[in-house]
């Protein structure tokens, strides 16, 4: 079976600082894929490119077996939750979801699907900068389902948000991979390692793949080594 | 029909959001007005008269109170009685007082009734030229005519009768016409040119935020990340701006020709015609504009500042026959110049299609070249970088609510 | 302590201003480059050689006789010669002569003969600026022709030649340009546009006085700090200040040392005069930037005022021209103020006692805004975060 994503060789140059120097990884379709990195590891930039939004210095991205740097075509089946809101901030919960479907071409019945599925009906009317972070991230992942993507790429969408969004959140994306969708999304709190079926672990421009396992003993092998060092700096 | 439906959805939330950002519906509807009524305040009157004169009498003659009436008796000039000696008429030219004067010797009578040679000095202020070409012609206007009735009385002396002078002096008449614009009117002149500066100016601060906004708040990720195709997005984008323009264009033409007296002629397909092109070119600029740069402070102060030159060198004023070719050439690649010459041609000097047409053609060309590139921005955008100490450049600008 | 204090403000001050990229080419090019491209556009300094062309129905010596006269004649230069008089309207409709003038058949054996003849002069008056010109020099050559061909027909007539010259010539009419005694249109204009487009510069800097802090989260740590704000702003504008005046002085070095614009009030007054200036421009964008949200509204708010001020400072369209009342309302605009001023100081030195007025009215606006100001930011900043 074809690969949802295929990443080979990816190169990516921010300013004068080279990002990643020709990763390569693929996500086979019902994968669960957790990108983990600490804070400017580059999650966000590698989240930026597998949706098509940045451009990357070189080698290739297929997704859904497009070349995504010739066609726009695999955003139809893309769905999408950045990490900083990109929500309309004029505009209240129902005018995004609204405007979001039709930039989708997403029909009218998928917005009330989302509402429902969401529980987002008393927050309707109000204006998306007055939400809490937790309803913000249920919006947001409403809007990215409204096309009923294929693939669905999540930044952090999960962090510091109330136990009931969190609960809502995960339910609707266990039901997601249910129906046969392949999700890939960052993380940046070891705690979530073991909800994914394959970790990527970016650190310095480079990409290792871990199943959980191997993800969580790597983990333990380095806070053991820090404790080690006891408090002494490593160069 | 479905393609349709999102550009208007597209261009329905772009109308909610002029809305809701009450400064931008301002400078979209409100700024226009404001400038054009103020600027047709400015140039209402028109014509310069009642330039402020001030008459030094040494003579105190008949014969020089004849000249003194010969300047009274016309609009053009008003004659300020507080000046009365050559002290006065420096002082006076030195505060504003008067802006011009006429000086006449002390032995004026004499020396005409001994038919010597005398002279009436005339003098202007050359510290603003539009007093001071203005001036100097109304003085050759007065004196001509002062000219001849002084011939007249001569040749009368010389006893010749009325019929023979009219002859004599009428053998070669001049008649001087001015075209197009026969009362010298400056708002004819100058209104025009001011109000198109304003469109485009108006236009470019509108649609030059229209996504480096959407930048600053994140939510140009939306456009980015879905399938609607760039062509939808700056249709969607652009119809309200464009439709605001236009809309704008007719108004301040109304303005131009009901409240300031422009003269306005020529045919109205092809000012629309050209107004049409203008706007998209505006439109076009703006949105080019706001996808690759920055924020919205950049664009802001660069759309500022380009007003002044561009008026100044286009030749709108000076004429471009007096401005040096590396001038020229530069100006000619900006769409105002060509748009203002061919406006002014159409409706001043009311020429058909055919003395404009290469204007037209170039602002059809500009406007195609625009419109395709607007079309057709790339979606992928080059990330971001922060690169050093380095404000205001990046994403964000000072802001409150940030 | 205190003064370390206000040293570190400036020099945080200077380098927030260096590092704001395009504030910095706006501060540094804007002025400069303004004056250059006035300088350029008004280099050939006046309305001279103003293409006329000429058409001779009549092609006998006396017409002849008129064109040698034109030819001669001071600011019209005859560029082409017409058979007809549609060729001559098309050329004027096309642009390519701004004045014709129309000799009609039989001129010569008219005048011979003593019986009334007719020149035609047209003139394109699409341009003003050009249409005022050649009115003037085609009023001055009429005249002389009218006498030439007069003093001819009274010869003719038997009158002695030296009365005949008398009836046309006794009252000379010298005119004299004062304070720029040969009409230069870039004595006029190029210091005034490249003033008018650095005082635009100057405005989205002052936008940036309150703004500029406040609407940073580094805002915060001012507050705790417990800085005084007075000295904090204080501080700030003495920068402003100083980098205004400093982004002045190549343009004046330019336009009074470099291209020789007149300047007859003296440097002391005319460096004063702009610093004054500065203070109400200053304060005007601080007032702005201080009741704004953001930066970018603050800079919609002064150049919505700053763009045609100079229009309505009378500089060019004069404020006599405008309706009555518009007369006095526009004095409220520092602007307007400053172009006066530099017309009067720099072509006229009127003196102290008509200066001290402007002088005045500046330093009282610059109070007026900085107050407005600082009552803004104590209302909107001490009762909720303070």
């Amino acid at each position: 079976m074809e690969p949802v994503i295929r990443v080979t060789n990816l190169a990516q140059k921010i300013g004068h600082k080279l990002l990643f120097q020709g990763i390569s990884f693929e996500v086979q379709p019902g994968e669960c894929f957790g990108i983990f990195g600490t804070r400017g590891a580059g999650k966000t930039s590698l989240v930026h490119i597998l949706a098509g939004i940045d451009r990357f210095k070189s080698g290739q991205v297929a997704i859904l077996g497009f070349n995504i740097k010739k066609t726009e075509k695999f955003k139809r089946s893309l769905g999408l939750v950045t990490q900083e809101s990109s929500l309309f901030r004029d505009m209240t919960v129902v005018e995004n979801l609204d405007f979001i479907a039709a930039l989708k071409k997403a029909s009218r019945a998928a917005v009330r699907e989302m509402i429902e599925s969401f529980q987002l009906q008393e927050f309707l009317t109000k204006p998306v900068t007055s939400l809490d972070i937790g309803v913000l991230q249920r919006v947001s992942l409403a809007c990215a389902l409204l096309n009923q993507p294929k693939l669905l790429i999540l930044d952090e969408i999960i962090k510091d948000i109330d136990l009931f969004s969190r609960n809502l959140i995960l339910q609707e994306l266990e039901q997601f991979l249910a129906a046969g969708g392949t999700c890939v999304s960052t993380f940046s709190n070891f705690v979530f390692s073991q909800s994914f079926s394959k970790v990527a672990w970016l650190e310095g421009g480079e990409m290792t793949i871990y199943d959980p396992e191997g993800a969580q003993a790597e983990w333990n092998r380095q806070v053991k080594y820090y404790a080690e060092q006891s408090g002494r700096y490593d160069d | 029909m479905i393609d349709v439906k999102q550009i208007l959805n597209i261009a329905h939330y772009e109308i909610m959001r002029i809305f809701r950002e009450r400064v931008l519906l301002a400078i979209l509807f409100i700024v226009p007005l404001l400038y054009a009524s103020m600027f047709g305040l400015v140039y209402v009157s028109a014509i310069l008269q009642h330039v402020p004169l001030g008459i030094v009498d040494l003579d105190h003659s008949q014969e020089s109170r004849a000249v003194v009436s010969a300047f009274e008796n016309t609009p053009n000039f008003q004659v300020i009685p507080q000046v009365s000696t050559y002290a006065d008429l420096e002082a006076g030219m030195k505060n504003g007082l008067v802006r011009a004067g006429v000086v006449i010797p002390a032995d004026y009578s004499q020396k005409l009734a001994q038919h010597q040679l005398t002279q009436i000095l005339t003098v202007y202020d050359g510290s603003n030229l539009i007093y001071g070409f203005n001036t100097r012609k109304y003085f050759q206007q007065v004196l001509n005519t002062f000219s001849a009735e002084h011939t007249a009385a001569y040749l009368s002396g010389l006893g010749m009768t009325k019929q023979e002078i009219v002859n004599v002096m009428d053998t070669v008449s001049y008649s001087m016409q001015v075209w197009y614009n026969p009362t010298f009117s400056y708002a004819t002149f100058i209104y025009i040119g001011l109000v198109l500066m304003t469109l485009q100016q108006i236009g470019l601060l509108g649609v030059g935020l229209t996504v480096t906004r959407e930048k600053e708040e994140n939510s140009w990720l939306q456009f980015l990340c879905a399938a609607v195709p760039q062509w939808k997005i700056f249709i969607g984008k652009a119809l309200p701006y464009f439709i605001a323009n236009f809309f704008n264009f007719g108004l301040l033409l109304w303005i131009a020709a009901r409240f300031v007296n422009v003269k306005i002629e020529g045919s109205v397909g092809l000012i629309l015609l050209l107004g049409l092109l203008f706007d998209l070119i505006i439109v076009s600029v703006g949105f080019i504009v706001s996808v690759y740069f920055p924020n919205s402070l950049l664009v802001t102060r660069y759309f500022m500042l380009i007003s002044v030159p561009i008026f100044v060198a286009s030749g709108y004023s000076w004429p471009s026959t007096h401005i040096p070719a590396v001038i020229n050439t530069l100006l000619r690649t900006m769409p105002y110049t060509w748009m203002a010459e061919a406006f002014r041609l159409l409706t001043v000097k009311n020429l058909g299609f055919e003395y404009i047409a290469d204007k037209i053609m170039v602002l059809i060309l500009m406007a195609a070249a625009t419109t395709f590139f607007a079309l057709t921005f790339s979606k992928r955008r080059k990330p971001p970088a922060q690169i050093g100490p380095v404000v205001n450049s990046a994403l964000d600008y000072p802001n409150k609510n940030f | 302590m205190m003064i370390r204090q206000c040293w570190v403000i400036m020099q945080r001050e200077l380098f927030y201003m260096w590092r704001d990229k395009s504030l910095r080419n706006i501060l540094l090019v804007g002025p400069l480059l303004g004056l250059l491209l006035m300088a350029g556009v008004y280099s050939s300094q006046r309305i001279g050689n103003i293409s006329t062309a000429i058409v001779d129905l009549d092609k006998s010596s006396a017409s002849r006789q008129v064109t040698t006269d034109l030819k001669n004649s001071q600011n019209l230069q005859v560029v082409a010669y017409f058979d007809t008089f549609s060729q001559l309207e098309e050329s004027i409709k096309r642009g390519e002569v701004i004045v014709g003038v129309v000799i009609p058949e039989n001129y010569g054996k008219d005048i011979a003969l003593q019986r009334q003849t007719k020149v035609a002069v047209l003139i394109d008056g699409m341009n003003i600026i050009y249409a005022t010109n050649a009115s003037s020099a085609v009023l001055t050559v009429t005249r002389t022709l009218g006498a030439q061909v007069g003093i001819r027909t009274l010869i003719a007539k038997g009158i002695q030649p030296n009365q005949a010259q008398e009836a046309y010539q006794s009252v000379a009419f010298p005119e004299e340009a004062w304070f720029n005694p040969t009409a230069n249109y870039a004595y006029f204009l190029v210091l005034a546009f490249a003033l008018n487009v650095w005082q635009q510069c100057c405005t989205l800097a002052s936008c940036m006085t309150i703004i500029g802090e406040n609407g940073r989260r580094s805002w915060y740590q001012i507050r705790t700090s417990g800085i005084s704000l007075f000295k904090l702003f204080f501080c700030k504008s003495f920068v402003h200040i100083g980098i205004l005046l400093l982004t002045v002085l190549p343009v004046y070095f330019l336009a009074f040392v470099v291209f020789k614009l007149p300047l007859a009030c003296g440097w002391s007054s005319f460096l004063l005069f702009t610093l004054i200036f500065i203070l109400a421009l200053h304060g005007l964008g601080t007032m702005m930037s201080s009741l704004s949200p953001n930066a970018v509204n603050a800079s919609r708010y002064g150049m919505i005022i700053a763009l045609p001020s100079f229009l309505l400072s009378g500089f060019t369209w004069p404020l006599q021209a405008m309706p009555q009342w518009l007369q006095h309302v526009v004095w409220i605009l520092p602007q307007t103020w400053f172009f006066q001023g530099v017309s009067f100081l720099t072509f006229k030195n009127p003196g102290w006692g008509f200066v001290s007025h402007y002088f005045l009215a500046l330093s009282l606006m610059a109070v007026l805004f900085y107050s407005v100001a600082a009552l803004r930011l104590m209302v909107s900043d001490f009762p909720h975060k303070g």
